[in-house]
């Protein structure tokens, strides 16, 4: 029965990445990634039924960090700067709806004929986890604006997490936790990159940061 | 206790943000000295880690460890005279995340479990970002930028890599811990295809840290714009311990008998570095950035040598030893030059030798070394790794070595000779740069760090201490390399 519910979460993050290709503004794209960090972080619960406290609490604190604490910190970002709030794609809206689709189409042929232990009960979890690093790819290479591809990255991580829920069920959680802080910590320091880059250059388009070459 | 090494650097960079700055300054040089002991009685005799799932010593850790230790007490001393000459506005953030750079390079070398090792290289990214951004200019923010998220998405490749290898273990049934120390006498239990895969997305993922082309393109901008003494830091050492990863996911590859197919990727990794460094070098007008250019030139020589294995990995393991020492000196005597004609561009530096003389024999001699002549060590590595390519049948890649080796000194050799002795070009804005408006004199403790540097390669080449010898077989040994 659970592992139903787990199915169901995860089509909600495959909704929620083709929401990410076709959103054209900062904030909906913010809003997604909270949406996603939040379903996420959930699913542990429902994959092991009889948790232990360590695990309880590392759960929790996966949910506040990737749910709360780093959508937040980018929205602020973005509140300081009042940036324009286009994301300034390279590769069209429909384009990326279409290559969405088909990415999450790829992704689950691609994950009936590999041979990965333990997640073969749940049907929907590696065509997700997959769904979402290409997704946090798609947006780093396809988009101009700075914070939409701060996002990406945010994906990309979300993605690995759902990878490995079944690998940090059993692993130590002051490892998991770690890993977790680290990616809290880049993901601030992007977003004091970002505002400087808004106070410097007066936009976050990374078009104008070429300087530098060769 | 083995995490002490690391704890001692991060307690003091966490205190050097709130002290004042003369504080701060000496602060640096007693870490240095402190790291420096430490380290050194982790080679008397090695003990057990505390938490001894995550660190442990290894010989490959060790000599990484002491590069690291030995090159920032060099650097720091160094960086009093650089911040007394500078007047940073944001001098204890520098001071403070230099140490704490200090203190996750440590934990890299230390690292054993291989999520641990994961942290740890993501954190050094985190720990040196600012000091990129020191100078708070647009072209730094820029530099910046591109580090931090290419290297974070580059790293969460590795990431990746790293549960693949977690997949392996679970298939082929394999329970112990995640530790490079565990696995690799398992390592024939692994599942191959996901190890395999693991391997591929590791070596992407700490390459584009380690500035292996075609992930590299951060890294001359990052070495260009960061103050000279990090610029060092981060050519000498933070490239090391990204290559410690690969080393050590490779040692785990060669274990499990697929070491053909972790070889081949990294001598097409190595070459694509050489290549493109020898295409870049050619026509750069800074100086900074064509240093930097030479260290994705050497990562590549590293990674070509771990592939080509045997005598190659031993190459590749003194390259790596001397590539530190003498390109740490290089960029502390490219921040004399850029302090003595206050310019990036190499058209408007000339006759450092008249007008720097002390820097001009550091700078110099380094270039001498880092271009492999002897009696610098490079010149052992590389000829080691031409050997060893030659001996197993790689004579394609022998072949590219060489020839990108030849117009690697070619680019290098005319722009050094520009430095050194051409007359400056006068331009409208830049007077020329002659005795006059000359005002950077030479203080010693900006001038010896370099030459103790370059000292110690010169020594390590004639005579090698037992101890480091012996250190240097036995990690070399576990990725089946040798003397033979």
């Amino acid at each position: 029965m659970t592992l139903y519910t787990v199915d169901t979460l995860l089509t909600l993050v495959l909704l929620s990445v083709l929401f990410a290709f076709g959103s054209s503004r900062v904030p909906a794209l913010i809003k997604v990634m909270a949406f996603q960090g939040i379903v996420v972080s959930i699913i542990p619960f429902f994959i092991t039924p009889h948790m232990a406290t360590g695990a309880v609490i590392f759960t929790i604190a996966t949910l506040v960090i990737r749910g709360v604490l780093i959508p937040l910190s980018i929205h602020l970002a973005i509140r300081k700067v009042a940036i324009q709030r286009d994301v300034a794609p390279i590769v069209g809206y429909h384009a990326s709806l279409f290559f969405g689709l088909g990415l999450i189409v790829a992704a689950a042929v691609i994950s009936r004929y590999l041979n990965i232990p333990s997640i073969s009960d749940s049907q929907l979890l590696f065509p997700a986890a997959i769904s979402l690093l290409v997704t946090g790819m798609f947006l780093l290479m396809a988009r101009r604006n700075a914070i939409a591809m701060v996002i990406g990255y945010i994906m990309l991580e979300n993605g690995i997490y759902l990878m490995g829920t079944t690998f940090s069920v059993r692993a130590r959680h002051i490892v998991e936790f770690g890993i977790l802080l680290d990616v809290l910590a880049g993901v601030m320091i992007m977003a004091v990159i970002l505002q400087n880059i808004k106070q410097t250059f007066d936009d976050v388009d990374t078009s104008l940061l070429r300087t530098l070459k060769e | 206790m083995v995490e002490m090494v690391f704890i001692t650097p991060f307690v003091t960079g966490l205190l050097a943000f709130v002290l004042p700055k003369a504080v701060s300054r000496q602060l640096l040089v007693l870490t240095g000295a402190v790291h420096l002991v430490l380290s050194l009685l982790l080679w008397k005799n090695t003990p057990q880690a505390f938490f001894a799932e995550y660190f442990a010593v290894t010989p490959e850790g060790l000599l990484s460890l002491l590069v690291i230790s030995l090159l920032f007490f060099l650097i720091s001393i160094y960086t009093t005279g650089y911040l007394a000459a500078h007047s940073l506005k944001s001098e204890n953030i520098f001071t403070g995340f230099m140490l704490l750079f200090l203190s996750t390079m440590t934990m890299v070398t230390l690292s054993d479990h291989i999520m641990v090792l994961w942290i740890a290289i993501e954190a050094t990214t985190l720990a040196s970002a600012p000091l990129i951004y020191t100078h708070r200019s647009g072209a730094s923010l820029e530099a910046t930028w591109k580090y931090v998220l290419i290297c974070s998405v580059g790293i969460a490749m590795a990431l990746v890599g790293s549960l693949f290898l977690t997949f392996s273990m679970e298939l082929g049934g394999v329970t112990s811990a995640m530790s490079f120390s565990a696995l690799t006498p398992v390592a024939g239990q692994l599942d191959p295809a996901w190890l395999k895969a693991g391997f591929i997305f590791i070596v992407v993922g700490y390459g584009t840290k380690m500035g292996l082309a075609p992930m590299h393109t951060w890294l001359p901008d990052a070495h260009s714009e960061a103050p000279s003494p990090a610029s060092a830091l981060l050519s000498g050492v933070l490239l090391n311990c990204a290559y410690l990863g690969i080393f050590k996911t490779n040692k785990i590859m060669v274990s499990a008998g697929l070491s053909d197919f972790s070889g081949t990727i990294l001598i097409v990794f190595g070459l694509l570095s050489i290549v493109a460094a020898a295409t870049y070098i050619l026509k750069q007008t800074e100086y900074k950035r064509m240093l930097a250019y030479s260290s994705i030139e050497n990562m590549g020589i590293i990674a070509l040598g771990t592939g080509i294995g045997g005598l190659g990995v031993y190459g590749a393991v003194i390259c790596m030893i001397h590539h530190s020492l003498i390109k740490s000196s290089l960029f502390l005597s490219s921040g004399n030059i850029l302090m003595g004609y206050k310019d990036r561009l190499i058209a408007n530096t000339g006759q450092m030798a008249k007008q720097m003389p002390k820097t001009f024999v550091a700078f110099f001699a380094g270039f001498a070394g880092i271009s492999g002549f002897p009696p610098f060590g490079i010149f052992i590595g590389e000829l080691f790794i031409i050997m060893a390519a030659f001996k197993t049948g790689h004579y394609l890649a022998a072949g590219i070595f060489i020839f990108s080796l030849c117009v690697i000194f070619a680019g290098f050799a005319r722009q050094v000779m520009a430095i050194c002795f051409d007359t400056p070009t006068e331009t409208d804005t830049q007077p020329a740069a002659d005795q006059k408006n000359f005002l950077f004199k030479e203080p010693p403790g900006m001038v010896w760090p370099q030459y103790v540097l370059l000292l110690t390669s010169l020594i390590l080449c004639f005579f090698i201490p037992d101890a480091l010898y012996q250190t240097i077989v036995d990690a070399v040994h576990a990725i089946g390399g040798g003397l033979q």
